[in-house]
């Protein structure tokens, strides 16, 4: 199954990179406005993927047959904030999560300085997390912030 | 407008768009899995970070699908590079490079400061561009249209206040 879960990752890759989704220009172009092609893309890949999960959903089974069960988002505080503080990283580098990776492949030698940065906010975001529970509502340690 | 990566044409946004929600629906239908990049952060955090939080099911059950998901990431952007006009390091950053204009140290710096914004962001949100702006609004999840709406909008505002005020670009 890892070697599955790899090609996937090798196909998102190559079409983040080709697509401009992983290009700082055309990042910037979107948050000015002046380029719309991101617009189009995240627009594209909702609207043929609502359909696509709910018919998956209806099916109810994964193609070995296991339960299709989606752990849905927890709501509190954290997305707000979070989403914040994300926007303005995403717009420095221009790069969210998925195309940091991708630059690193493509031999953009900075995307390494994000990645670093990245894992250190994350690995201090779960070091405090019992710290920024009460003030941001967010779920049990069990539960986290949800996968994504 | 051409892509950095070797002045490449850029694919048509709506084919690009639909090899994404391809990607989305084959990790569901395949393997039962919601598409997230950010959280595979703190998979990678979980190798060597003590803390409860990374000890938790749902990070270290993750790591053993997430994980190769990411290595792919990297690999599918190689063979980008590789089979569009040739692989080789560059510290090319585009309009950055010309309005801003910062040398090597620089960028480092002012990426590892993106770097963090993003990591601690997506984890305090519970999902960045992936598991928000993808999954979670083709899957009609609330929180999802909440935190995509802002961290839309903090770009939005950051990125005008960057090319616009700070370091304005020149002819636009």
């Amino acid at each position: 199954m890892r070697a599955v879960y790899v090609v996937l990752g090798t196909i998102f890759g190559f079409i983040l990179s080709r697509s401009g989704a992983a290009d700082y220009d055309f990042i910037q172009g979107m948050f000015l406005f002046t380029n719309l092609q991101l617009y189009g893309i995240m627009g594209a890949a909702v609207l043929v993927g609502a359909p696509g999960i709910w018919l998956i959903k209806q099916r109810g089974r994964t193609l070995a047959g296991r339960k299709i069960e989606i752990e849905l988002k927890p709501l509190h505080r954290g997305n707000i904030t979070g989403g914040v503080l994300f926007g303005i990283g995403w717009s420095l580098a221009g790069m969210c999560p998925g195309p940091i990776l991708v630059n690193i492949g493509e031999g953009k030698i900075y995307a390494l300085a994000a990645f670093a940065g990245a894992l250190a906010g994350a690995g201090v975001f779960g070091t405090v997390y019992q710290r920024l529970q009460r003030p941001f509502a967010l779920p049990a340690l069990k539960v986290g912030t949800g996968e994504g | 407008m051409t892509l950095i990566l070797n002045n490449l044409p850029p694919l048509h946004w709506a084919l690009a768009g639909l090899g994404v929600a391809g990607v989305t629906l084959a990790l569901l239908l395949i393997g039962n899995r919601r598409l997230g990049i950010s959280t595979g952060f703190e998979d990678v955090c979980s190798l060597v970070l003590p803390a409860p939080y990374f000890r938790r099911l749902a990070v270290v059950s993750g790591r053993p699908w997430r994980l190769p998901l990411l290595c792919g990431l990297v690999l599918g952007g190689f063979l980008s590079a590789v089979l569009g006009g040739g692989w080789k390091p560059t510290w090319a950053l585009g309009m950055f490079d010309t309005a801003i204009g910062l040398g090597p140290a620089g960028k480092l710096a002012w990426m590892f400061v993106a770097g963090l914004f993003i990591g601690f962001g997506t984890r305090l949100a519970g999902g960045c561009t992936s598991g928000h702006g993808i999954f979670g609004l083709a899957n009609l999840e609330r929180p999802s249209l909440i935190t995509t709406i802002t961290f839309m909008a903090a770009g939005i505002v950051t990125t005008q206040v960057v090319y616009r005020v700070i370091f304005p670009l020149t002819g636009q």
